[in-house]
């Protein structure tokens, strides 16, 4: 446990600490991380600040006086039915209905199922009649519903600021018209979000067509159509590419985040987890393989076999490189060639990774893909299509689809007429560009010349702020209108509910200023789908579609066309060779839309400001990503701690307790201070912009490339997104919106608290993830039981350990306790497993958790604290290898690994037997159960957990407005019945108090049950189907890394999952017996590769550190521990 | 030294104690008898805004429960049926009647009849209709004669033990499906309601939940 880096001047200080680590602090063994392993809540998260004991019992002894005078009568208030007057349809009160619809988002559309409940939206799933996305949806798509319901949102439309009825709001619309008939629309311009909906469309196109002098324009902050525009000059038509990741050997990703932030991710993640997925050692070899090249660390990079840290500025001359190179082996354009090498052969990069690589995937031809940041130059793009070309890979990993072309007006073009005066009338639809317009643009002083601006908008924002008209927009879960996803399905989008407020539709918005006040939007969409679907009966197929939620073969036309080698050849001879150069002096800044709430659309959307940013684990803000040699070397330089003061300890113990006696943790100002991270400020300049926001150190990010992820820091915003993180767009360029470059950089002293989760429920003992290659596995196929110390301790099912799933999932017996247990005689036993080999963390299954199960947000300062209540959290560990270069000791490369984590579910539950009101007990199926209202909230349970699963009502967060929670019932509640109307109603909203956590979707279990009993009823057959009930977190998942069902039925999916010889239980070795089990994680490296590793860096840290785990059946040596001189989890694992 | 205290004092003590027992044992009686949903629900008997009888229709008429609670054997909720279920017949029968007046009023507002809730478990308790009458449990089990009742009181205590009373022996209440809604039915004899409960258990696999998950959730 002794800390070396007491030698800051060393660049490379070998730590004793693990490879494998969460954070900064758990890599240095720094003693608050070790406190918060120790502790099942962080510190200060269970205590009350600001009161002492005595006081406490004061306020507490009068508290209960007069409760004492408040206890009138005893029987329960009277209660009211309101039954309908006229029962509508297809209603069934207390039964939830689901309709299919479709989320807008950009330049695509979401195929969906909405639950409501008595016409309620409360829920949303994928809808899978589309096969691409399997029913998976985003996180963005899960948390829309609490959009529709948020307090913040536009009620009514503006004039000047004050409230206008919708008649006037149709009077604005109508006046918009006569000016544009009068004009002919000159002088009238549009700015638009994007929208893939056919009706608008249409309804643009008649626009253009009446009013040919209008200027229509579309801006989207993050979409880009670079990949479109190379296809048009290489193919002469309107192309997209369409890939197709199920069918990819061998994927090389040039900065491209297909798993996550690209749009089409959900059917990339899908595709790319069916060619990934291994069941057994006998088909490892089917397993993909994915090279990553890129700048900053994503989730993508996470998942590569071999991933390489380069600066964004230089993959462009890095790809062509590796084009060339690969061009030259397939003996292919030989002018191309060498132009190629002429233009991009000064990078300092390993000839032979390009060497290797290109190999690999010309002996994988038809089964390779090239993908390319959808952001880079068309140049790039271009490149791209020929690789795949070369590698024959058209018709087989991708396809080209036809799509229609649409001319519009760059957002830059439009500020230009807009600052000569040639506007007078500016409409905004949607977006927000006060806020997200291109920073080198100043659309703010643009749009303020002309003089009548008409903002049509969801929120009050920005935007609307500085816009004479605002008309509030419907939420698509009140409107009518429809849509396309990205390969061109035609999707409805349909009102699950009256809109809540005086807001207009999309479309009813475009057909007023059409003039067509005759009409509203369903006629619209309907006129629409009989021009695009040609039937015998439309009513009926109009009916069809609503009820499937999609048009099948409605997609775009799919072409394969060839490369004409002149059109490639005069393309390239194009190329200008620009490389710039990076260093700490001249650094480029990367501008991605934060993961967490986009562009900024989400920003005042609760659950997911609050959901943990993957791999930052930053919630309610974002902050700079600096490499740890930037980090040093700025260190040095403005003589500012980034990685946090020196540890002057170096044993526990004297961390513990120090010479005054006080609790000697507080004088440590790590980079974490009980979990609150103490951010160091920094200002970036560029041209005379400028932004500040706070540094993050971030293993794995190109040398000299931060990252400043766009969408926060808003003005004008609601509660939620008040505060919160910094604004990075006045840094974007409209040149080139995805970096730039020659940024300076200046360090401050001042510190900034940033609430970041990353130590949070961390966990102690051996190998929490388990992790091999392809060959090791292959031969070596049952290395998960040699790993951890369940290698050495006694066999966890003991005598029965041979017993098949089935026998031990309802025989073995569990051993002695206080309480009855009921035996597992139930008719299903439940289990799940999560494979960690597919898994990206994307954070769908966090948000879906949350919207299912009414989990409540509790706010950047209380996150601080430790006290965030999700039921799922997504684990993400980073390990390096022992030889990489490291800075302040922090390793610059690193494999990253996400492991779910909720209740497991144990057989034989450690929180059980400390519950003093038996209010978790088990079930005969199995469940950990949660009765709510026995529990008295000892916090036992949450004490006795090792999986740190269980979350704390610590205030009434369902009741009351973010921090008002410490004043009880003098602090300001929630506003009105809205947050109340999205939560699950066969869902208990808990209360101060109460103990939580994951009951496996019991709500859904039951329901399941009841209606299979329902349906036969006077016939013995009780059990569920396989594949019936799906639980919130597996629904969502579009990598089906989660499967659920019956283990005491063999046949069952998760059973044959659980079969594998890679499934093991998290820290098995206690013999809690977990029902959710863990697939271990493979990765594929190619041997030949320069920075090819035998063995996963985590795994090689567990050999390094415990040696090999040959011990299988020693049962002697339980608890002994000669292989490794750190002891890090093992002195405390004797207390569970 | 004199005696500070009388003799008497010397029983003061076990006096105390003794009058501490009585007065606990008088407070846990008082709790457990008056403070029992047997004691506070069971007789609960509210005043409707319409005088509907459950005798006279239910009892007299002879309509099927499910006449008007339509979605008992569908939906966790029996509902309570919507102003149009009344229409169907009162727009035909006594369409002058004054103690009408507020159903008719209802359909022409289109504002919901305010019933007063009698039957009512707790919010954490997700009891499920459906799944009772699908099974052979009858509506006479919790809400007793309806059929008799000319207002409608709460009939049964609807507390968990009193659940779990059923729940634990099922076949003492199961009957077959035709009877559900029968609620005049009994079986001949105690004797014939278990030979035949038992029959009934086994062949449907009956096995009522008594783990927590089973209501809370």
């Amino acid at each position: 446990m002794k800390l070396k880096n007491q030698d800051k001047n060393s660049q490379d200080v070998k730590l004793n600490g693990s490879k494998y680590w969460r954070s900064l602090d758990d890599l240095s063994e720094a003693p608050a991380f070790k406190d918060w392993l120790h502790r099942e809540f962080p510190q200060g998260a269970s205590e009350i600040e600001g009161v002492n004991r005595r006081h406490f019992m004061k306020i507490m002894a009068a508290s209960f006086g007069l409760a004492g005078l408040g206890l009138s009568g005893c029987r329960r208030p009277e209660q009211i039915i309101r039954p309908y007057a006229k029962q509508p349809e297809m209603t069934i009160p207390g039964v939830a209905s689901y309709f299919s619809t479709s989320m807008p988002a950009g330049s695509e559309n979401q195929p969906l199922i909405v639950e409501t409940h008595e016409n309620r939206p409360t829920k949303i799933e994928g809808n899978p009649s589309y096969i691409p996305y399997g029913g998976g949806t985003s996180g963005y798509a899960q948390a829309s519903v609490l959009d529709l319901y948020d307090p913040d949102r536009a009620k009514h439309s503006t004039r000047a600021g004050k409230k206008i009825s919708k008649a006037v709001a149709h009077d604005i619309l109508h006046d918009l018209h006569t000016k544009l008939s009068q004009s002919s629309g000159k002088g009238v311009a549009f700015l638009s979000e994007m929208s893939s909906s056919p009706t608008r469309h249409r309804l643009i196109q008649k626009l253009r067509s009446e009013y040919p002098d209008v200027i229509w324009s579309e801006y989207e902050p993050i979409i880009s159509k670079n990949p479109e525009i190379a296809a048009n000059q290489l193919f002469g038509k309107s192309l997209k590419p369409s890939y197709k990741f199920e069918k990819a050997h061998r994927v090389v990703s040039f900065d491209c985040d297909f798993l996550q932030s690209e749009s089409g991710s959900l059917s990339s993640a899908r595709g790319f987890s069916k060619a990934r997925k291994v069941i057994s050692a006998k088909d490892s070899h089917k397993m993909n393989r994915l090279y990553s090249v890129e700048a900053k660390l994503s989730a993508t990079g996470g998942m590569a076999d071999h991933r390489l840290r380069l600066s964004s500025s230089h993959i462009l001359p890095f790809l062509r490189l590796f084009a060339a190179e690969l061009f030259n082996e397939s003996n292919v354009y030989p002018n191309v060639v060498n132009k190629l090498k002429n233009i991009g052969g000064k990078l300092d990069v390993d000839h032979q990774w390009i060497h290797e690589c290109v190999t690999d995937l010309i002996s994988n031809k038809q089964q390779s893909l090239v993908v390319v940041g959808s952001h880079y130059p068309v140049e790039a793009h271009i490149l791209a299509f020929a690789i795949n070309e070369v590698l024959e890979s058209v018709g087989h990993t991708v396809d080209y689809l036809e799509i229609p072309s649409h001319e519009v007006t760059s957002i830059k073009n439009l500020t230009d007429s807009l600052n000569s005066g040639d506007v007078e009338t500016l409409v905004v639809l949607g977006g927000n560009p006060v806020y997200n317009a291109p920073g080198d643009l100043d659309w703010k002083s643009a749009q303020s010349k002309a003089s009548h601006v008409i903002r049509w908008g969801y929120e009050y924002d920005d935007t609307s702020k500085l816009s004479g008209d605002f008309i509030a927009a419907t939420h698509y879960l009140e409107s009518w209108s429809d849509g396309r996803t990205l390969d061109g399905t035609y999707l409805p989008v349909q009102p699950m509910i009256q809109p809540l407020f005086e807001g207009l539709s999309a479309v009813e918005v475009m057909s007023g200023i059409l003039g067509m006040s005759d009409t509203d939007s369903y006629s619209e969409v309907r006129k629409t789908f009989d021009l695009l679907v040609k039937s015998n009966n439309p009513d009926l197929a109009f009916n069809k579609f609503l009820a499937e939620g999609l048009v099948e073969d409605s997609k775009f036309k799919t072409l394969y066309p060839s490369i004409e080698i002149n059109q490639l050849t005069r393309l390239v001879s194009a190329f200008s060779s620009i490389t710039p150069r990076v260093s700490s002096e001249n650094v480029e800044v990367l501008l991605p839309a934060s993961l967490q709430i986009g562009d900024g659309r989400y920003a005042n959307n609760g659950w997911l400001m609050e959901c943990p940013e993957p791999m930052t684990k930053l919630t309610w803000d974002n902050a700079i990503l600096i490499s740890p040699r930037l980090a040093k070397e700025l260190e040095d330089k403005f003589q500012v701690n980034i990685f946090g003061p020196e540890i002057k300890m170096n044993n526990l113990d004297d961390a513990l307790l120090d010479g005054a006696g006080k609790f000697g943790l507080e004088q440590y100002e790590a980079v974490f201070d009980r979990g609150k991270e103490m951010a160091p400020l920094a200002i970036l300049s560029v041209n005379g912009r400028s932004i500040k926001g706070p540094l993050h150190v971030q293993p794995g990010l190109a040398n000299y490339t931060l990252v400043a992820p766009l969408g926060f820091g808003r003005k004008t915003v609601g509660r939620i997104g008040e505060d919160a993180g910094f604004d990075a767009y006045p840094l974007v360029n409209s040149e080139n919106p995805l970096f730039t470059n020659n940024v300076n950089i200046e360090v401050l002293s001042d510190r900034y608290k940033l609430a970041n989760t990353q130590e949070h429920w961390s966990m102690e003992g051996r190998a929490i993830i388990r992790e091999s290659s392809v060959e090791a596995y292959k031969e070596d196929p049952n290395f998960v039981d040699k790993m951890g110390m369940e290698s050495h301790s006694p066999p966890i099912y003991g005598a029965d350990k041979d017993k098949s799933l089935q026998e031990k999932s309802v025989e073995t017996h569990r051993g002695m306790s206080a309480y009855e247990f009921p035996n597992f005689d139930g008719a299903h036993q439940w289990g799940m497993a999560v494979d960690l080999n597919t898994c990206s963390g994307c954070n769908a299954c966090v948000i879906a958790c949350q919207s299912e199960n009414n989990i409540p947000i509790v706010g950047k300062f209380e996150v601080a604290r430790g006290r965030e209540m999700h039921w799922m959290r997504l684990d993400r560990y980073y390990s390096s290898d022992e030889g990489s270069s490291t800075v302040n000791g922090v390793p610059e490369d690193v494999q990253v690994s996400f492991q779910g984590i909720s209740c497991a579910q144990c057989e034989t539950a450690p929180c059980e037997q400390v519950c003093p009101v038996n209010a978790t007990v088990h079930d005969d199926e199995g469940l950990n159960t949660m009765a709510y209202n026995r529990c008295v909230g000892t916090r036992y349970c949450a004490n006795n957990c090792p999986y740190k699963v269980r979350r704390f009502n610590f205030y009434d967060w369902n009741k009351r407005a973010i921090d008002n929670y410490n004043q009880g019932p003098f602090g300001e509640n929630l506003e009105g019945e809205l947050p109340a109307m999205q939560r699950n109603p066969d869902v208990t909203v808990r209360m101060r108090g109460v103990m939580e956590k994951c009951t496996y979707c019991v709500q859904r279990l039951q329901e399941a049950k009841i209606h299979h009993k329902n349906r036969h009823g006077s016939t013995g057959n009780v059990k569920v189907p396989d594949g019936t009930i799906k639980v919130a977190c597996q629904q969502v998942c579009s990598a089906d890394a989660i499967s659920f069902g019956d283990i005491s039925d063999p046949e069952s999916e998760v059973s044959k999952m659980k079969l594998s010889d890679r499934d093991y239980s998290l820290l098995g070795y206690l013999q809690l017996r977990p029902r959710t089990t863990y697939l271990a994680k493979i990765r594929n490296p190619n041997p030949k590769m320069p920075n090819s590793y035998s063995q996963p860096f985590a795994r090689q840290e567990y050999e390094d550190r415990y040696g090999h785990g040959d011990h299988h059946g020693h049962e002697d040596s339980h608890g002994h521990d000669a292989h490794g001189p750190s002891d890090h989890g093992h002195e405390k694992s004797n207390h569970h | 030294m004199a005696n500070v205290f009388p003799k008497w004092a010397n029983f003061v003590p076990i006096k105390i104690i003794i009058g501490i027992v009585l007065v606990l044992i008088a407070i846990t009686s008082i709790v457990t008898y008056y403070f029992t949903p047997k004691y506070t629900r069971v007789g609960y008997q509210p005043t409707q805004p319409v005088a509907f009888s459950h005798k006279l229709h239910a009892g007299q008429l002879g309509m099927d429960c499910r006449f008007c609670h339509n979605h008992v054997d569908e939906s966790a909720h029996a509902n309570v049926p919507s102003t149009s279920t009344c229409m169907s017949c009162h727009s035909i029968i006594k369409t002058q009647s004054a103690a009408l007046a507020p159903i008719r009023a209802s359909y022409e507002n289109d504002k919901p009849v305010e019933w007063v809730k009698i039957h009512k478990v707790p919010d954490y308790v997700y009891f499920n209709h459906s799944i009772h009458v699908n099974r052979g449990i009858s509506c006479v089990e919790c809400h007793g004669r309806i059929d008799q009742m000319e207002v409608v009181h709460h009939d049964q205590s609807l507390s968990m033990s009193w659940c779990l009373e059923c729940h634990n022996n099922p076949e003492e209440k199961i009957r077959p499906l035709d009877k559900v809604y029968d609620l005049k039915w009994k079986a001949e004899s105690k004797e014939a309601q278990l030979e035949m409960g038992m029959e009934l258990v086994h062949d449907w696999n009956v096995n009522p939940p008594i783990s927590c998950s089973g209501c809370h959730r």
